[in-house]
């Protein structure tokens, strides 16, 4: 199955870079024991934009992540972001084994402040966005493993947007007053991705791309999409930015729309590179 | 456009052709076969044939061992004084059920075991979390809370005896040096178990210090610290059974323990037996109706392990 849906328009961004990454330096330790994860990263990522990070192991794409979490501070360098506060997803789900998926969605928006009634719509309304309406009450360990990464999806969404108190436009999502400012009220925020979809069968993770693509689509929600598989790169990105390895820095970028068809076996091949430089 | 101000559509109307609502349908096709062929399966066995597999068992070793009780008692290789006939353990046991003894002598143990249990938990509770996440009260007093629970509580009570005479006090004393470490340990252990991403998750959903304890931190600890309190209450009721054998006043009520040592000073085996016997249903009864619930509901509904 592949996505058929068009992509956005990427001319007709406006408002602020959802993120800005300038001279972006990230050391861990001190003297001789240094190691340098990130070296002078420059990455613009508008608002909606779905970006694609690419790199083998040792590319600095969790410690990025981490920095544009704020869950850590660059060594150099700035970090500006133009959202509400990004939200993580992981390799694993991370549910709360504890609360059923609809109280794993509302957790974030009760951390947030809202009440409940409010909070228990917004659940629901993300919960049926990922198709899991019916499924709210069920905990972790009753649903499969791509039932539980949309779960976290949902949760994701909940948490970036949770920022934004909703109260002024009586909770709903999508139903928008008529005349309000939206983009000033409500920005969509910002999506962190880290393998989100790695640890699932290729049938699942074909069918959780599409489902990403469309919740993309429906929300307007910038993401940053960490992965070392070309194709999916590629299937679910409009820009994918090449990062070599040890130090990470920005290697190559290229836009999907545009790029010949063999962008693949070009990727592909620049990454090989990146990673034969460190046969030695 | 995806950047006209609608940030969530319904799932369904994003297109508007017929071709991409077809190729919507069939996505949402896919997913729902799917979610029904991976969502996991449960058998669930009827409750009474539960009942039975784990019922029947212990009833048949009872049955065995009181036959063999019977059969030892019967080739009269020992002395009548030092084994009685369950008849007359039972007959022991029947006479303070008749005069109604048995109901002060069990409320006398069992309130001080649970008030002696609310105050370790109260105690162990604050104590457990400042040892798992404070490292330098974890580096003073963490090796020597694990010592605590390898001491028998029992050594305290000549040391109590001398501090609080025999008094309540001691056995409250006793007591809490039983079951607090138990208690503490569980908990720290249930927060060192808590997978890493845990934290992690609260942390970027916007969880931070007490919040994140709340929210994260002692749900996810949860089977650890409940573990440790039945542990804790196994101590407690330990602790206080000893302090009650050893320590025996005016001052001091009359509980099990006391009903176990007045047999014992009256050369009277079929009473201490019955008393051993009650001091063990009492135990294991608490254990059965109070804990093993609230374990189970707690596991069951994080689909843990057969609970």
């Amino acid at each position: 199955m592949t996505s058929t849906i068009e992509r956005a328009d990427t001319g007709s961004r406006t408002g602020p870079p959802a993120l800005t990454l300038r001279g972006v330096a990230k050391t861990f330790g001190h003297g001789s024991e240094a190691v340098t994860a990130l070296r002078g990263i420059d990455l613009h990522v508008e608002p909606g934009e779905f970006v694609c990070l690419l790199g083998a192991s040792g590319c600095g794409k969790s410690t990025l992540l981490n920095l544009v979490a704020g869950l850590d501070e660059p060594t150099a360098g700035d970090v500006t972001l133009g959202t509400a506060r990004p939200s993580f997803m992981f390799q694993e789900a991370a549910l709360l084994p504890w609360l059923t998926a609809r109280r794993n969605v509302e957790l974030p928006l009760q951390l947030a402040g809202l009440g409940r009634r409010e909070r228990r719509q917004r659940a629901d309304e993300l919960l049926s966005l990922v198709r899991l309406k019916d499924q709210g009450d069920k905990r972790p360990h009753e649903l499969s493993g791509g039932m539980r990464q949309r779960v976290s999806l949902a949760r994701a969404l909940a948490a970036t947007t949770a920022t934004t108190p909703q109260r002024a436009t009586g909770g709903g999502f999508g139903r928008r007053s008529p005349g309000q400012d939206w983009e000033a009220e409500n920005r969509p925020g910002m999506l962190l991705m880290d393998e989100p979809f790695a640890a699932l069968d290729a049938i699942t993770r074909d069918v959780l791309q599409g489902e990403l693509l469309r919740v993309w689509e429906a929300t307007g929600i910038t993401i940053l999409f960490v992965t070392h598989d070309v194709r999916e790169a590629i299937r679910l990105a409009e820009r994918v930015v090449l990062l070599s390895s040890r130090p990470g820095t920005v290697v190559r970028e290229w836009r999907v729309g545009d790029g010949p068809i063999t962008l693949h076996d070009e990727i592909t091949g620049r990454l090989r590179q990146v990673i034969t430089s460190h046969a030695a | 456009m995806r950047h006209d101000p609608t940030p969530l559509r319904p799932a369904d109307d994003i297109m508007t052709t017929p071709e991409a609502d077809a190729v919507l349908e069939d996505a949402a096709a896919a997913v729902a076969g799917l979610d029904a062929l991976d969502t996991p399966t449960t058998t669930t066995r009827p409750r009474w044939r539960r009942a039975m597999a784990t019922g029947l068992p212990l009833f048949v070793a009872m049955l065995l061992f009181l036959a063999v009780w019977q059969l030892v008692w019967a080739s009269a290789i020992t002395d009548e004084f030092k084994l009685p006939a369950p008849a007359d353990v039972w007959h022991s046991f029947a006479k303070i059920v008749d005069d109604g003894q048995v109901w002060s002598i069990l409320w006398t143990s069992i309130s001080r075991a649970f008030l002696g249990f609310a105050i370790a938990l109260i105690i162990a509770t604050p104590l457990g979390l400042l040892v798992a996440k404070v490292r330098p009260v974890r580096a003073a007093i963490g090796p020597l809370l694990q010592g605590l629970q390898s001491l028998p509580s029992v050594a305290w009570v000549p040391a109590a005896v001398l501090w609080f005479g025999l008094t309540d006090a001691t056995i409250y004393f006793v007591v809490l040096a039983g079951s607090i470490p138990s208690i503490a340990n569980g908990l720290v252990s249930g927060i060192d178990q808590i997978p890493p991403i845990l934290p992690r998750v609260g942390q970027v959903l916007g969880a931070r210090g007490l919040t994140s304890a709340r929210h994260i931190l002692l749900p996810a600890a949860l089977p650890g610290y409940l573990a440790g309190c039945k542990q804790g209450w196994a101590f407690s009721w330990r602790s206080l059974m000893a302090a009650e054998i050893i320590a025996a006043g005016p001052l001091l009520g009359f509980g099990l323990g006391a009903y176990l040592k007045q047999g014992s000073d009256f050369n009277d085996m079929p009473t201490v037996i019955a008393a051993i016997f009650l001091i063990l249903v009492v135990g294991i009864g608490i254990e059965l109706l109070v804990f093993r619930p609230v374990e189970r509901r707690v596991l069951r509904a994080r689909g843990l392990a057969g609970a």
